[in-house]
């Protein structure tokens, strides 16, 4: 019997290790796809981002400081050990707090290098994490006051999707999705098009494998981010997956359609009206004392 | 194993009285002496488990007669002290305080009884204080000549090691006591040495800091003496183990209660009282490291713990909770905005403060072992990294965090230590944040609190990553590189940083030991939540520490395994600057559109002008004196 589970864990540990970075893949192929058509052009293969991964791993391992690829390897493991943890259904707190090593541990690593441009992103990339943690932590805190519990898994028993009283939250959260997927207009910590100014932001000092390694971790990061959104609609599965895509598409065109804003802008922004969007939510689920267990 | 209690008092006793008449060569092994002896004498008494003492007849009488003549010894300081420099505020308080003190000697119905009981919070407190009180003491040693010689005041080292012996000796005193009119008197000789230790700088703003401190700790004294009077009178309560058994049911306890409450958010540097902690950044950094983490603050916040049957699932509890989490939040805020590393400190001990105050209003079990837990971690990180940036100062010069940028070149010891430290404070699997991951869980079902948790523990991750980076970025701006090997400072270092590792990784013992026999105690019921194998589970989620442990190993095991490939292998090359790199005058120089070499400066964000500290904190003040008004006025229910 625990042999039986034990397998059972360990299957599941294989696929959580290898399907999302083939998911992450083929949605990061997809995005510079739809980019691209987007701008007139053809754009690359879909599994582009795979070549790429790839050639990277075959390069030389250049750095500016010894140990700054600890940080890329600290921030892999705990990338994937927080999607492990979300596939697993575990505490929904636990596992914003485990992120939460993942990116500091990518901030020092920019930091570490000395670069003042891996400095200027890292810096940016700080206050990022301020505007989306709180909101994080509200959703977090929205699911436990419907579902009386911060465990992912008693969102089985539930009759009515998160999404049907956490709306405003579900806003919030896709504002906040591209803070994460680090796209336009809340590119300013590390991008591919803000060469001018930032050459690549906070990981404008690693090359070769260590960028290999961040690449695939973005997959594993996409994965996750879409997790989160998927939860809105736990109730049926295909329904949220379909929401989980919906969010992603509705990212690439935002890409697509919006110039880079501040950090001041963002920052203003989000402690303001969206983090009073969450609250006011949470205000409603509290007075009114909805349940949906 | 009353003699031991009995010893813990006295041994800093007759340590004070021994450093009073040994010469200067002798204080360094006396210092670890006296580690060695607090440390097995207080982890021989948590080996041994809780106890009751009642002290009665003969024994009482002595005792009384030490606590009354050692009460007016400190009141004529007192006075003596006012007049000299001319404080007439301190003097009205004296006087207040002197009423105080008379009328309970004069109480007719006086009970002829002391207790001192040690429970099992009592036990965690003692260990505290005694290991990482002494290994503060040790620090000293290595530190306070410099600091001497640096600020050019001439040296008062007879009187710092006998004062800090006795204020060890008191809060050794203050965790053991049941009766309340012994605690009371603890709690005024840790005020009176408190001013001592901050004012012995001698100068102007150390007396001025010092003035303020004992102020406020005197009107805290005189709320907590009211309070006891009170008790007395009204319920016939004197123990704290009376207030637990009595309960939160009658309100005519709430009065007294919330007296105590306000003794213990000033002892604790709540928000409208917390001027005094930041004004003992004056002091030196041994005095600091002992007010912060291991006794003053954590005195109030025993108390404070020790009330919550009496609040627990009250209104009171409710608004202590609000309470707490607000000065938490604004707190971390104003902690945004420092660039000084003793102020972010100062703030980050007020807002965890401030936690332990909201996670022990709440009430619940869950919270209430969030209180006691991130009492016992918070001690052991903050005094890590208080005693650190002591020591970077003194290597680099300046207690700025920009300055601190590259410090992992010239001190790379140091430098691993303090970001251990800023790292257990921030991120799992280490215990201050499982316990914040605790408060959280346990203020769910209260919006108010939870939004106050949330943006202030955003703030707190966002303060302490610009730190951290600072002090790994690795190409440094030329700093003045002093790295000393000095025993007496590094073995403290050493020792509370594998303290801080041990704790956590053994956070399932020390649970069951300390926190939870504690928590069915004062609630008098079953906490609702353990942990097993490194797992908290409780009603609301659980908190796989094991598992996040296994992945911090995962790490180390490919760094290690990745070393040739990923490390040793690498090429090293300078930093990318378009180019224009300047290797002659240093690495991070480029020659700019005038065709002159500048050199490339980026430093943290501050938000200096959003989050002003003088703005911020009149709005902490108003906010803070209101809810506490509103609390008096609204009915103590």
């Amino acid at each position: 019997m625990i042999t039986l589970i034990n397998l059972k864990i360990l299957i599941k540990l294989l696929l959580i290790l290898i399907l999302p970075p083939v998911i992450g893949c083929i949605l990061s192929g997809i995005d510079r796809k739809v980019t691209a058509h987007l701008q007139g052009r053809v754009g690359p293969p879909l599994l582009q981002p795979l070549y790429d991964v790839i050639k990277l791993f075959n390069k030389e391992n250049i750095v500016v400081n010894k140990y700054q690829n600890v940080y890329v390897i600290t921030y892999f493991i705990f990338v994937v050990l927080s999607l492990f943890m979300l596939l697993m259904k575990m505490d929904f707190l636990m596992i914003i707090f485990v992120y939460t090593i993942a990116n500091t541990s990518l901030i020092v690593g920019g930091m570490s290098t000395g670069s003042p441009y891996s400095r200027i992103g890292s810096v940016r990339e700080t206050i990022s994490m301020l505007a989306y943690e709180p909101i994080l932590l509200f959703y977090i805190i929205g699911m436990y006051m419907l579902t009386g519990s911060f465990k992912i898994s008693k969102l089985a028993y539930t009759n009515k999707p998160l999404l049907y009283y956490l709306p405003l939250i579900f806003i919030a959260m896709l504002f906040i999705m591209t803070i994460k997927f680090k796209k336009s207009p809340f590119d300013f910590s590390t991008s591919h098009h803000a060469h001018q100014e930032l050459v690549k932001g906070m990981f404008t000092e690693y090359s070769g494998p260590a960028l290999a390694i961040i690449e695939v971790a973005h997959w594993y990061e996409y994965v996750f981010l879409l997790g989160l959104i998927f939860l809105f609609w736990y109730t049926s599965p295909i329904i949220g997956l379909i929401l989980a895509l919906i969010t992603f598409f509705l990212e690439i065109v935002i890409d697509n359609i919006c110039a880079r804003l501040s950090w001041e802008w963002m920052l203003k922004f989000t402690w303001t009206i969206i983090i009073g969007l969450s609250i006011a939510n949470i205000l409603f689920i509290y007075l009114y004392n909805v349940k949906i267990l | 194993m009353e003699q031991i209690v009995l010893l813990l008092l006295l041994i800093p006793l007759i340590f004070s009285i021994v450093f009073i008449y040994s010469n200067k060569k002798l204080y360094k092994p006396l210092s670890f002496l006296m580690f060695f002896i607090c440390s097995i004498l207080s982890i021989f008494l948590a080996y041994k488990g809780s106890l009751s003492i009642r002290l009665t007849g003969q024994i009482f009488k002595i005792s009384e007669g030490i606590i009354t003549l050692s009460e007016i010894l400190m009141i004529l300081y007192l006075f003596k002290i006012s007049v000299k420099h001319h404080k007439i505020g301190i003097f009205i308080l004296t006087v207040i305080q002197t009423i105080i003190t008379l009328f309970t000697i004069f109480t007719p119905d006086k009970s002829e009884i002391l207790t001192v009981g040690i429970d099992k919070f009592s036990l965690a407190m003692l260990l505290i204080i005694n290991i990482v009180g002494t290994l503060i003491v040790i620090f000293a040693n290595g530190y306070i000549s410099e600091y001497e010689h640096h600020h050019g005041i001439e040296s008062k080292q007879k009187l710092f090691y006998p004062i800090i012996c006795l204020f060890l000796s008191a809060m050794n005193g203050l965790v053991v006591s049941d009766s309340l009119s012994m605690v009371y008197f603890f709690w005024e000789i840790t005020t009176i040495t408190s001013f001592i230790l901050i004012s012995y700088n001698g100068d102007d703003e150390a007396y001025k800091s010092g003035f303020r401190a004992l102020f406020l700790n005197l009107i805290g004294g005189i709320c907590f003496g009211v309070g006891n009077i009170l008790l007395k009178k009204m319920l016939d309560i004197d123990t704290l183990s009376g207030i637990i058994q009595h309960g939160s049911i009658s309100l005519s306890l709430m009065l007294p209660v919330f007296l105590l409450c306000i003794a213990g958010f000033v002892k604790s540097a709540q928000m409208p009282f917390q001027s005094w902690l930041l004004g003992a950044m004056v002091a030196p950094t041994p005095v600091s490291a002992l007010l912060h983490s291991s006794t003053m603050v954590k005195a109030g916040v025993y108390l404070i713990v020790k009330l919550s049957p009496a609040y627990a699932g009250t209104r009171l509890g409710t608004v202590i909770a609000i309470y707490g989490a607000f000065t938490f939040f604004i707190c971390s805020a104003i902690a945004v905005a420092q660039r000084n590393a003793k102020r972010i400190l100062a703030y980050s001990t007020i807002a965890n403060l401030g936690l332990i105050i909201c996670s022990a209003g709440i009430g619940t079990g869950v919270a209430v072992s969030a209180a006691i837990i991130l009492i016992i971690f918070h001690a052991i990180s903050k005094a890590l990294l208080f005693l650190c940036t002591g020591q970077i100062e003194h290597t680099i010069g300046s207690r700025d965090i920009e300055d601190m940028t590259g410090l992992i070149r010239i001190a790379p010891v140091l430098s691993i230590l303090t970001s251990f430290g800023i790292i257990s404070m921030i991120l799992p699997p280490f215990g201050v944040l499982v316990t914040k991951w605790m408060s959280i869980e346990a203020a769910g079902s209260n919006p108010f609190v939870a939004s106050f948790l949330v943006l202030g523990s955003a703030l707190t991750t966002l303060y302490y990553t610009k730190w951290l980076g600072s002090i790994l970025a690795y190409p440094v701006t030329e700093l003045k590189a002093q790295d000393k090997k000095d025993f007496c400072i590094f073995f403290p270092l050493w020792a509370l940083g594998f303290g801080v590792l041990m704790t956590s990784i053994f956070i399932t013992p020390i649970f069951n030991n300390f926190v939870s026999p504690e928590v069915n105690k004062l609630l008098k019921k079953s906490t609702d939540m353990y942990i097993k194998r490194g797992e908290v589970v409780s009603k609301l989620g659980t908190f796989n520490e094991a598992m996040v442990f296994i992945a911090l190993g995962l790490v180390v095991l490919f760094v290690i395994l990745m070393r040739r490939l990923m490390i040793s292998s690498a090429n090293i090359k300078s930093i990318y600057m378009c180019g224009e790199n300047n290797f002659a005058e240093g690495e991070n120089y480029f020659r700019s559109w005038n065709g002159k070499y500048e050199k490339a400066k980026v430093s943290n964000l501050y938000f200096d002008n959003i989050l002003d500290e003088k703005a911020l904190t009149t709005f902490g003040y108003v906010v803070s004196s209101s809810i506490i008004i509103i609390c008096l006025l609204g009915g103590l229910k």
